[in-house]
């Protein structure tokens, strides 16, 4: 960060030495292997400079030896909260470049999986993010919720944390008999309970007067700076790939009723209850990002009851897996897809060669969230930067690749 | 107790009686802050499990874990003794000692039961608090002695909030010194004694707000969440204690809760009577009846630990809800709210108290407030009496050296009961009485 | 001084021991300060030796006084060292070397202050005169001779409010010192003469005036250290590349 050197000399206030300091890769609130240098005046942090790398295990590089559906647990440790996401992009990646037509069983199976795990990813960042703000127990509240929904994941595919489920031309299997139930069972439980998380953090009055109105990035920052997901969504862009995504991604939830969480008119879509904004809150500071989180776990919530809904009226096949060995036509395709961090994009080059891609690339959603962590952090409290960066909600695994 | 111990010695021996004294008392305060941060580990553990859905400790010694914290102490004692490279060797190591010894110097002026204190001071309310602000040197020091970053901020953090929490904490600590006009613990609680609506708490509506106010200044003052901004593990690793392993980092922790006991044994004291329980039961004991008495105390040590006790379990309740407070907002909170608030409380409760003005105690039907007063003001009190019956006879015996005067209306006034005779305070006397 | 083997001789009980205990600790930590150069090591050292001066004020029996100390002078090194050393510490802070010029300074300041301290401590009539205990007795002795004089001759068993009054005192002198005077110098303070009533009706202020003059002038050095502590420097920034660690 180079600075025009002023010249002359000014009146400043009680000035302490400068500090430089390490914030990372070892530190409780950086979400994994983060390095921050922070510059600090006192408690007052001028610079903030993140450093990454320190994940880095070169997926891609890796991918340009491996046939597409062979790449697919390596998508997995990109996000590694949110697999299923991610095996996701990358099938519906491939499957634009070889032009590969999805049955309708299989579309809603994915709408299913990709939302539960929105859920499951969404519930560690708000129980990080209070973590991040010394609240030790809604971590774990979160941590509870979240186990039952890996439950419901390892019964469909065995995996708890790294799936490999979706994969190009549909998914490992099919749903496992009475899972549809058990989903409904769950999800009539915990909604209630989300209510409990509004009420420990969402409202609360220590949060709020932690994350209102500060990080504070306007609409157009978060464009500039490439920013997408919540972290868009909370500076009040109305911009969701769901909806304003690619045909072959939009036609997953054509016929699903839903409302992009975003701030119009100084209010939410509002069909459940959930606090109000409180005043000090201002658009596009953390609370409003950690807001359009806690929002989206509802609104997944809606459409995982319309996708058991489809998914059990639906007819045809869920979808078998493209073989190992396909061969790939000539070209290029390149997918994104909002993932619960934002926007995932994945990238294929194939020269028509065989069945192993000449380039794998992915387009990071948390890479670009985190360039802002710079200008969110110049000039706050030591205090605010695990708030900043924890309402950014990284993930080093997909950053690093 | 010292007392008791010289007569089991010889004569110019006696001095060993009030070493064993003075042994035992200190070995039993050590053990409050030892055996008290055992207990509240433990504690601690087991309602963070509960508040977070999970068990706690279950299986260390047998039911509920209960010797989890001895477990951990063990571990805690044979691990390396680790210092940095860069501290300051002498600050590094002296700095546990010092937060541990003022959380102990202070132990030492705090009443358990009425007359059970180690050391009863005029001023033990006055010499608790000096001395809990000590504590924070032992924090200071060892952010500045670790030579690390994240320390020396947690150190500095630590300095900022003592200037901020110890302003409305000094005014809400005046307001039940006010009301009782001693700053003797041991007064301050024998003077709640009755019903608990004696109790300060319930002494008018401002002694009610204030102590809000008194425990969010208390639990400032021992470093918990929210106001845990020194150790901050969110943000600054570990604060002061990122350096420390073993027993130094076991003994700050000894300090924490010594000082936890410490401020809810005060705000015990201070507005919930101490260790009058609710209701009296031991009102019948007739004085220097020594087995009831300590009956009584024993019951009232229960009722005084049952309160801490209490406080303590608050405070971890508010640790494992509550998100931690920024620096500038604590600062903020104690001197632009809590100050305003505390003072506010402090004029009402003075005029409450000069006009004399009804509350609860005044519509209840029941005993006066303990008539109960400094020791020292006592302790002339009795010594006015007893001159003044030794006075009395050597005038009669002068008397009756001289002539053999009315001897027997002297000897009947001098056998009446001495409380009967307003001593404390001399009764004015007609002039025509001479 | 030629007391001064007396005070070898004196009778060594728990007093003593403790007495010449904790002045060896204020003495020691004192002197330690002097000769320590790291700035905290040497604020750590004052407020160990002021902790063990309060320690000394304890075993007077001076317990408020006592507290004060604590509270006032080991609570304010604290505020020292965090906004007088560690806030606005330049790097030559970190080590202070005193020059022979400061120690003769040093030297004379400190010399005349114990000087001055010793000339007071002399002056206070209960440690000039080692009798003033039996003195003191005497005087308690004459006035209960008095009394008992005045009951004989009236003939009545219970103290007049006058005589009570003149006793309680002198009791509590015998007993605890002067436990009046604190309060005395309080008031005294906000100018209301106990000692001296006579005064009241010349119109004089008691301390008060004083009093107000000494935190006008602390108002001031306050206000004068913040304006020194403001920094005037270029406001050059740097990169950010440095000695990260």
């Amino acid at each position: 960060m180079e600075m025009a050197p002023t010249s002359g000399i000014v009146e400043i206030d009680v000035r302490t030495d400068e500090m430089l300091v390490n914030m990372g890769p070892q530190h409780p609130s950086t979400h994994g292997v983060l390095r921050l240098v922070l510059r600090t005046d006192g408690e007052v942090v001028s610079e903030a400079t993140p450093h990454i790398g320190y994940l880095h295990r070169c997926a891609e590089k890796i991918g340009e030896n491996l046939t597409p559906r062979q790449w697919i647990p390596y998508t997995d440790r990109m996000d590694y909260l949110a697999g299923m996401n991610m095996n996701l992009g990358w099938a519906l990646a491939v499957e634009k470049l070889i032009d590969y037509d999805l049955p309708e069983k299989a579309r809603h199976l994915r709408v299913i999986i990709a939302e539960l795990n929105r859920i499951a990813s969404h519930l560690v960042g708000m129980g990080t993010y209070g973590l991040d703000l010394g609240s030790f127990s809604p971590f774990l509240y979160a941590f509870r919720e979240r186990e039952r929904i890996l439950d419901l994941l390892e019964d469909a595919c065995g995996a708890r944390l790294t799936y490999s489920y979706l994969t190009p031309g549909g998914a490992t299997a099919d749903l496992p008999p009475g899972w549809l139930q058990k989903l409904t069972g769950f999800l009539d439980q915990f909604e209630p309970v989300i209510l409990d998380y509004h009420a420990l953090l969402t409202n609360n009055a220590i949060f709020i007067k932690r994350t209102a109105n500060i990080g504070v990035m306007s609409a157009e920052m978060a464009i500039d700076y490439g920013c997408s997901g919540p972290v868009l969504r909370g500076s009040g862009v109305d911009y969701d790939l769901r909806r304003d995504g690619e045909e072959r991604y939009t036609s997953l939830y054509a016929g699903y009723a839903f409302e992009v969480i975003v701030e119009k008119n100084g209010s939410y879509p509002r069909d459940h209850e959930y606090p109000p904004v409180p005043s000090d809150a201002v658009l596009g500071d953390c609370w409003h990002r950690f807001y359009v989180r806690m929002l989206e776990v509802i609104q997944a919530i809606d459409l995982l009851r319309q996708g058991i809904e489809k998914y059990s009226q639906a007819t045809g096949d869920w979808g078998t897996p493209i073989k190992l060995a396909t061969k790939l036509p000539k070209g290029e395709a390149y997918l994104e897809t909002e993932c619960p961090r934002g926007q995932m994009g994945f990238y294929i080059v194939s020269d028509g060669s065989g069945s192993i891609p000449l380039r794998a690339r992915a387009r990071s959603s948390c890479f670009c969230n985190l360039s802002v962590a710079p200008e969110l952090c110049r000039d706050c409290l030591i205090a605010d930067v695990p708030a900043i960066i924890g309402s950014l909600d990284i993930v080093m695994g997909e950053i690093d690749r | 107790m010292a007392d008791y111990f010289s007569t089991w010695f010889p004569e110019g021996w006696d001095w060993l009686g009030w070493l064993l004294a003075a042994i035992i008392q200190a070995v039993l305060l050590l053990h409050v802050i030892a055996v008290g941060a055992v207990v509240f580990i433990w504690m601690e553990r087991k309602i963070a499990g509960r508040i977070q859905d999970r068990l706690g400790p279950t299986r260390t010694g047998g039911k509920f874990g209960w010797l989890q914290t001895l477990a951990d102490g063990i571990k805690l004692l044979s691990k390396e003794d680790l210092m940095p490279r860069d501290a300051d060797p002498l600050l590094f190591k002296l700095a546990p000692y010092i937060s541990l010894a003022a959380s102990f110097t202070a132990f030492l002026a705090l009443p358990f039961a009425s007359g059970w204190v180690g050391v009863r001071l005029n001023i033990a309310l006055f010499f608790v608090i000096a001395v809990l602000g000590l504590e924070v040197f032992g924090v200071i020091l060892a952010g500045y002695g670790s030579g690390s970053k994240w320390s020396l901020f947690g150190g500095m953090r630590q300095a900022a909030q003592v200037v901020s929490y110890e302003v409305p904490l000094g005014i809400c600590v005046v307001v039940p010194v006010l009301i009782s006009g001693t700053m003797d613990l041991v007064t301050i609680a024998d003077q709640q004694s009755g019903l608990f609506s004696n109790w300060l708490f319930f002494h008018d509506p401002f002694c009610m707000l204030l102590f809000w106010v008194y425990f969010t200044c208390g639990i400032a003052s021992v470093n918990r969440a929210p106001f845990d901004l020194a150790e901050a593990e969110s943000e600054l690793v570990s604060g002061f204690l990122t350096e420390y392993s073993g027993i130094r980092w076991s003994l700050f922790f000894m300090a924490e809760y010594g000082s936890m006991f410490l401020v809810s044994g005060l705000a015990a004291i201070l507005f919930f009577g101490g260790w009058n329980g609710p209701i009296p039961i031991f009102f019948w004991v007739p004085e220097g009846n020594f087995t009831l008495e300590t009956l009584a105390n024993l019951v009232g040590l229960g009722n005084f630990l049952l309160k801490a006790v209490l406080g303590v379990v608050v405070m971890m309740w508010v640790r494992w809800t509550l998100p931690r407070l920024r620096i500038d907002q604590v600062i903020s909170m104690c001197l632009k709210y809590c100050v305003p608030i505390a003072a506010f409380c402090f004029l009402g409760s003075v005029l409450w108290t000069a006009l004399h003005l009804p509350f609860l105690n005044d519509v209840m039907p029941m005993q006066a407030r303990g008539d109960v007063r400094e020791g020292w003001v006592q302790d002339i009190d009795n010594e006015m009496q007893q001159l003044e019956k030794r006075l009395a006879t050597e005038a009669y015996e002068l008397n009756s050296a001289v002539e053999g005067g009315p001897q027997q209306e002297a000897q009947t006034s001098l056998e009446e009961d001495a409380a009967d005779r307003v001593a404390l305070i001399p009764t004015p006397q007609p002039e025509g009485a001479r | 001084m030629t007391n001064f083997p007396l005070l070898l001789a004196a009778e060594i009980n728990w007093h003593t021991v403790f007495f010449y205990l904790t002045s060896f600790i204020a003495c020691g930590f004192a002197l330690a300060m002097v000769v320590s150069s790291n700035v905290v090591r040497m604020a750590f050292f004052l407020v160990l030796s002021l902790a063990a001066t309060s320690g000394l004020i304890f075993l007077t029996g001076a317990h408020f006084v006592g507290a004060m100390q604590l509270m006032i002078y080991v609570g304010g090194t604290v505020v020292l060292l965090i906004f007088g050393v560690m806030l606005t510490a330049q790097q030559a802070f970190i080590s202070m070397k005193t020059k022979a010029g400061d120690w003769i300074l040093a030297l004379i300041v400190g010399g005349s202050l114990l000087a001055l301290l010793t000339q007071i401590a002399f002056s206070v009539p209960a440690w000039r005169s080692s009798d003033y205990q039996a003195r003191l007795q005497a005087e308690v002795t004459a006035a209960e001779e008095e009394i008992i004089a005045a009951m004989a001759a009236d003939n009545r068993t219970e103290l007049t409010a006058a005589e009570a009054a003149k006793l309680r005192p002198l009791l509590a002198k015998v007993k605890y010192g002067q436990p009046e005077l604190t309060s005395q110098v309080g008031l005294g303070l906000v100018g209301v003469r106990v000692d001296k009533p006579e005064l009241d009706s010349l119109g004089y202020s008691g301390y008060l005036l004083p009093f107000e003059i000494v935190s006008v002038h602390l108002l001031v050095v306050l206000v004068g250290a913040a304006y020194l502590a403001r920094s005037k420097r270029s406001a050059v920034m740097q990169t950010p590349e440095g000695d990260a660690r």
